[in-house]
């Protein structure tokens, strides 16, 4: 059947994809100059042995091949290895830092959408109006920030007012559930309101070329000719033509979207995998960035083919 | 769980929660008699496992939670109690009898013994060429550490070593009954324990640690020597100066460990408590001094040194890089250390005429363009700048248009730190091809550790210059093995005036320990390391709300 | 000639084209953003070009106290060692256009080539490129870009080069939609049945058509090339001895201007990105809607974020 026969392709190719990424992953960091061992091996008693133990115990003295064969190994075993820099298993160091930057960036980008969503339909509705030229132009203005300065002028505007760093005041002592759930929302305002504002561009340009294309449609003509109210016109046709390019947008965005918060994640002492992916290079912690590489990329993976399955599924008038 | 229903149930409130005016809630609502001290640092936690971790912090919170023979006084220059209540050594300093605390108790409720730290030793002793590498170094020379009684342990050692107290002073006692679990693989499980929660015998125990994020620690109760007077101390990990500073100005922390030099003004304006004191961080100019190194080899040439080092205008990098909170640095001993330092090891002057003599006398005539020529090609020359030591930007560009002015270019090669080492060490750990670096050092108290980081051992380890010269390391096993401090200290001395002559490092300023403190806190005890250090438990034991 | 061949499947009319230059150059005559963009631009470049004449004082010289406030003399202060913020703007121009410009070049080198030779040549070719981009796409591009400056050492040609080399996707994939639409016209099919060449088909038929959409294109590839570079030094991965404005921003940030309340280190530098980027934006996307305006491509797509642009329908769309 045509449509097995292309969800069959395109599984195929997102698995052969992620092992190439593995594999390509793998060799580069190993490019790098200095290793784990060099960082380690700096500690205030070292001898000369200590290198060499290290180097043992990291499996590092092994040849490239053998080191890559076993991590193949350990990997079918769902086994992540164990981060060179803090010795605890990767997949809990990559658990940690999900969880931490998940929320955030998942309350990021529900605010783009909705606020995406309203300025797009304003600019198509009132086209030709000021209003029209003052969303476009202040949603791209807002797109030109450097992420990270726009996470800094927010900490300039709300200083004292909202926390400029930290997930949470770790100085409570058994707050009420108010308090904690208050002093979360406080904590995670700033950066997901930074992350909103740089992404609400897109999907105000997206919202608003599917409306302009659809309310140009015959269709909609007639449907208000019948006396249709333009509310029930927008709800109906116009909005559910948008959903279709929005839903792909945000399937696409939300895998890259998790690397990208490095930045913000910086700016705001945020513990995540940002900064985690950060940390591991600078100190050739090759497990957890080969860890942190994977999941991002199977996440990139997984959501493109969300996004084809989707708009395969979803848009009528594609012919194979 | 509850906090993903938490941030899930904020989700829609979150939006319009943006800009809402709210004091960020401190430690008012829960005041308790002692209170919690909050302390911020741009630094972090690597690890809670002694054997594992590298980062500063980290020796810092041991210094708190574990307990140690001895540690040092006030003044940093003599030793007292900690575990340790007496000690004697014996047969001309090959055995060292420690009478230790009675009736200590570990935070679990085990008791704590001298068995413990004889159980510490031999583990370290042991497994030194594995899983315990951290401390291999402080158990050198030991051949064997016993415990005929709870209260009593007897060390001995194959040759005298001069430092045993500062060997001791860095040596976390743990706990036989946990760690004993963890000596499998042949001593790799010691590195891979995560030790949390924390069972330590210190005045603070962990109650509560999130990486990079925060380590709360509660009074200990059972500690065997003098109580804190704060209830609980936290410290909380930021990623950048900036979070840090301004967190400290809205009251959600109560003190920062190192302020960053440009807000030190503003805080003082805002009612903080800045102090500062000498400090042991010292930055230093790197010349390759591998005498096998393969090309610019004038660099070699001590005159070229000497000239190199009066192009320094110390006074302006203290004045711009760290905004006068440093003094100019001369010795690989910190003057911060106290009477280990030699006053007669001075900074050379900064004076262009005299370099230039110096390298003219060396026979290294300028070009048409300025820049000297030396075995054929020309005095221009890579320093590599790490970059997780932020002075060096600023340093560099102050020293670039002063040594054109001698006839020397440099060009600035800017590499992460582990790349950094790698080029300077390359290849295998043979320093031949590197000529410059800008780096620093933060010493200890006791001079052992730096003055190793320019021995030939160090080639691969510590040493970043390639230094290697036999008469040094001479110098260096004896004062290691040299247990009359009065001699020790004239050799330390000695081995100072001796590597400012053979300059494998310019030393350029030693940072002073700056920290700041709200005003409703007092009783921080200054040290060149900062009030959190691995010195001693004084400050935060003596810190108090006011 | 000139017969516009209404395909099913990718939607991209061009209606046949003039001359080259004279879809660009007639947006930007009438077309209020295009302008602005233009103009932006233009400032921006001339005021680069000509730093070295114009800036009041040297970028490496200290002229007064560290964060120094803003005065007559300095009207936007001075940065955090010493140095007067008007000219260290007008240098920083210099470097962040050229690691724009030359990262662009780059991708667009290597996405046009990859992009007409998938679209022109079709089947296999088509295949194995359109796989290789894939790969590029689902790399996390910021956490490579990191790892190859820390590795290779942040030069500003290996920041070109990285930059360039991931940015090449976007490209590829828009100017292939347009070539296999080209392709199918029929002045270019009696092209080769009279025996013309592939490089001269390419050359003299499908480039001209495809030019307008490369030129929009690359415009908006550069804003990302300078929000890359910005993102890059800001995480101390910069060029050290280079001041661009991302090191502007970085050195501010770095020494704690914020907190101690010298705003006009941070702010002008990052504002001056901003304008530029959003220039750029305008630009590019005036000059795309002019070329199509039933063209649906996300503008913004080829951000850091990297997505794919929703270029047509089918297959070979998203």
């Amino acid at each position: 059947m045509r449509g097995a026969d292309y969800v069959l392709k395109r599984l195929v190719f997102a698995v052969l994809t992620v092992f190439i990424a593995v594999t390509i992953n793998f060799a580069l960091f190993r490019l790098a100059p200095g290793s784990a061992v060099t960082n380690l091996a700096r500690v205030p008693h070292a001898t000369p042995q200590t290198r060499l133990a290290l180097k043992r115990q990291f499996g590092l003295d092994k040849s490239k091949f053998q080191q890559y064969v076993i991590y193949l190994q350990q990997l079918a075993h769902g086994n992540l290895g164990i981060s060179f820099a803090n010795s605890q298993p990767v997949s809990a160091n990559l658990r940690t830092a999900l969880i931490n930057t998940i929320p955030m960036v998942f309350l990021g980008t529900l605010f783009a959408i909705v606020l995406g969503t309203i300025t797009g339909i304003i600019s198509a509705w009132r086209r030709g109006t000021k209003a029209e030229g003052a969303s476009i132009v202040t949603a791209l203005t807002f797109y030109s920030m450097p992420t990270h300065w726009l996470g800094l002028m927010l900490v300039i505007l709300f200083a004292g007012v909202l926390p400029t760093g930290g997930m949470s005041n770790e100085f409570l002592i058994n707050p009420s559930f108010t308090t904690h759930v208050r002093d979360l929302a406080e904590h995670i305002a700033l950066p997901a309101l930074t992350l909103g504002l740089v992404l609400y561009g897109e999907y105000t340009l997206i919202v608003r070329s599917a409306m302009l294309e659809t309310l140009g449609e015959d269709y909609v003509l007639t449907a208000r000719a019948k006396g249709l109210k333009p509310w029930a016109v927008l709800r109906r046709h116009a909005l559910r033509n948008a959903m279709l390019p929005i839903t792909t947008l945000i399937a696409l965005s939300l895998g890259y979207i998790v690397a990208g918060a490095i930045l913000i994640e910086t700016v705001f002492s945020w513990p995540g995998i940002g900064r985690a992916v950060y940390d591991a290079v600078l100190q050739r912690d090759y497990p957890m960035l080969q860890g942190a590489f994977l999941v991002l990329t199977i996440s990139v993976v997984f959501f493109n083919l969300i996004a084809d399955l989707l708009y395969f599924r979803l848009d009528p008038r594609i012919t194979e | 769980m509850t906090k993903w229903l938490a941030v899930l149930a904020t989700a829609i409130l979150a939006v319009g929660l943006v800009g809402y005016a709210t004091k960020a809630s401190g430690s008012g609502a829960n005041a308790k008699a002692g209170g919690t001290f909050r302390m911020g640092t741009s630094s972090r936690i690597d690890s809670l496992n002694p054997y594992v971790a590298f980062n500063q912090d980290a020796y810092n919170t041991f210094e708190y939670v574990y307990p140690f023979l001895v540690q040092y006084d006030k003044t940093n220059s003599k030793f007292v109690s900690d575990f340790a209540t007496s000690w004697k050594p014996t047969d001309g300093g090959k055995t060292w009898t420690f009478k230790t605390r009675s009736g200590a108790k570990w935070t679990d409720g085990q008791p704590l013994t001298a068995k413990d730290a004889a159980w510490t030793i031999t583990t370290d002793l042991k497994y030194a060429a594995g899983g315990a590498a951290n401390a291999a170094g402080l158990v050198a020379h030991i051949k064997s550490a016993k415990a005929p009684n709870a209260n009593t342990l007897v060390v001995r050692y194959s040759k005298a070593p001069g430092n045993v107290l500062g060997q001791f002073q860095q040596l976390a006692i743990l706990p036989q009954h946990i760690w004993s679990q963890h000596t499998g693989n042949k001593g790799t499980n010691l590195k891979t324990f995560s030790n949390n929660p924390l069972v330590g015998a210190g005045p603070f125990k962990l109650v509560k640690f999130k990486k990079d994020d925060i380590a709360l620690f509660q009074r200990n109760g059972s500690f065997y020597g003098e109580k804190p007077k704060a209830d609980a101390f936290g410290l909380q990990m930021f990623s950048n100066e900036d979070a840090l500073v301004a967190a400290l100005k809205a009251h959600q922390i109560d003190a920062i460990e190192a302020v960053p030099g440009t807000a030190i003004k503003t805080l003082k304006n805002a009612g903080f408590n800045v102090r500062s004191t000498a400090g042991v961080d010292q930055t230093d100019f790197i010349i390759n001094s591998n005498a096998k190194k393969s090309g610019h080899r004038e660099l070699l040439n001590l005159k070229v040194k000497a000239a190199m080092a009066h192009a320094i205008d110390r006074k302006q990098i203290v004045r711009v890089v760290f905004l006068g909170y440093a003094r100019p640095a001369s010795s690989i001993v910190p003057a911060a250390t106290g009477a280990w330092a030699n006053p007669a090891v001075k900074p050379e002057s900064f004076n262009l005429a005299l370099a230039n003599k110096l390298l003219d006398q060396a026979g290294f005539k300028k070009g048409s363009d300025g820049i000297r020529v030396a075995g054929g090609h020309k005095m221009a020359y890579d320093v590599i700048t790490p970059t997780d030591v932020p002075s060096t930007n600023r340093t560099f560009q102050i020293l670039q248009p002063d040594f054109k002015k001698i006839g020397i270019q440099l060009r600035q090669r800017s590499l992460d730190s582990t790349a950094a080492f790698d080029a300077i060490t390359t290849p295998d750990n043979r320093y031949l091809k590197f000529d410059l670096a800008l780096w620093d050092w933060v010493g200890l108290i006791d001079p052992d550790f730096m003055l190793s980081v320019v021995t030939c051992a160090q080639y691969g380890g510590w040493s970043d210059s390639g230094f290697c010269d036999k008469g040094y390391d001479a110098m260096y096993s004896q004062q290691q093995l040299t247990p009359n401090q009065a001699k020790r200290k004239a050799l330390v001395w000695k081995m100072q005036r001796y590597l400012q002559a053979k300059r494998p490092y310019i030393w350029l300023a030693a940072q002073d320990a700056v920290w700041a403190v709200s005003k409703n806190w007092g009783g921080l005890v200054a040290s060149p390391q900062g009030p959190f250090n691995s010195i001693n438990k004084l400050s935060l034991s003596r810190v108090h709300q006011q | 000639m000139s017969v516009a061949v209404r395909q099913p499947g990718p939607v991209i009319e061009s209606e046949p084209i003039r001359s080259r230059r004279g879809i660009v150059w007639q947006t930007i005559k009438q077309r209020p953003s295009a302008t602005i963009g233009a103009g932006i631009l233009l400032v921006v470049v001339v005021c680069a070009v000509l730093a070295p004449w114009i800036a009041p004082y040297d970028p490496h010289e200290q002229v007064g106290p560290v964060f120094g406030h803003p005065s007559w003399k300095h009207p936007l202060g001075l940065d955090d060692g010493g140095i007067d913020m008007v000219s260290l703007l007008m240098w920083g121009c210099r470097i962040s256009l050229v690691v724009g410009f030359a990262a662009t070049f780059v991708s667009m080198v290597i996405g046009g080539t990859v992009g007409v030779a998938a679209g022109y040549f079709g089947g296999r070719t088509d295949n194995v490129l359109m796989r290789i981009t894939d790969y590029f796409l689902v790399i996390p591009d910021v956490p490579l870009m990191i790892i190859v400056a820390a590795i290779w050492g942040p030069s500003l040609f290996h920041i070109v080069i990285v930059i360039g080399i991931l940015l090449w996707t976007s490209t590829a994939r828009v100017i292939r939609a347009q070539v296999k639409s080209v392709r199918e016209r029929v002045y270019v099919k009696r092209a080769r049945a009279l025996g013309a060449g592939h490089s001269r088909v390419i050359l003299r038929h499908v480039l001209p058509q495809v030019a307008p959409l490369l030129i929009a294109n690359t415009v908006l590839t550069i804003a990302v090339a300078i929000f890359d570079e910005t993102a890059l030094a800001f995480l101390g991965l910069g060029d050290p001895s280079r001041i661009s404005l991302g090191k502007v921003i970085e050195n501010a940030f770095q020494r704690a201007a914020i907190s101690t309340g010298a705003w006009w280190a941070i702010v002008p530098p990052g504002a001056l990105v901003a304008v530029i980027i959003l220039g750029c934006s305008l630009l590019g996307g005036a000059i795309e809607d002019a070329l199509n305006p039933r063209l649906r491509v996300a503008h913004l797509s080829a951000r850091s974020f990297k997505l794919r642009p929703l270029v047509g329908r089918g297959p070979e769309a998203v």
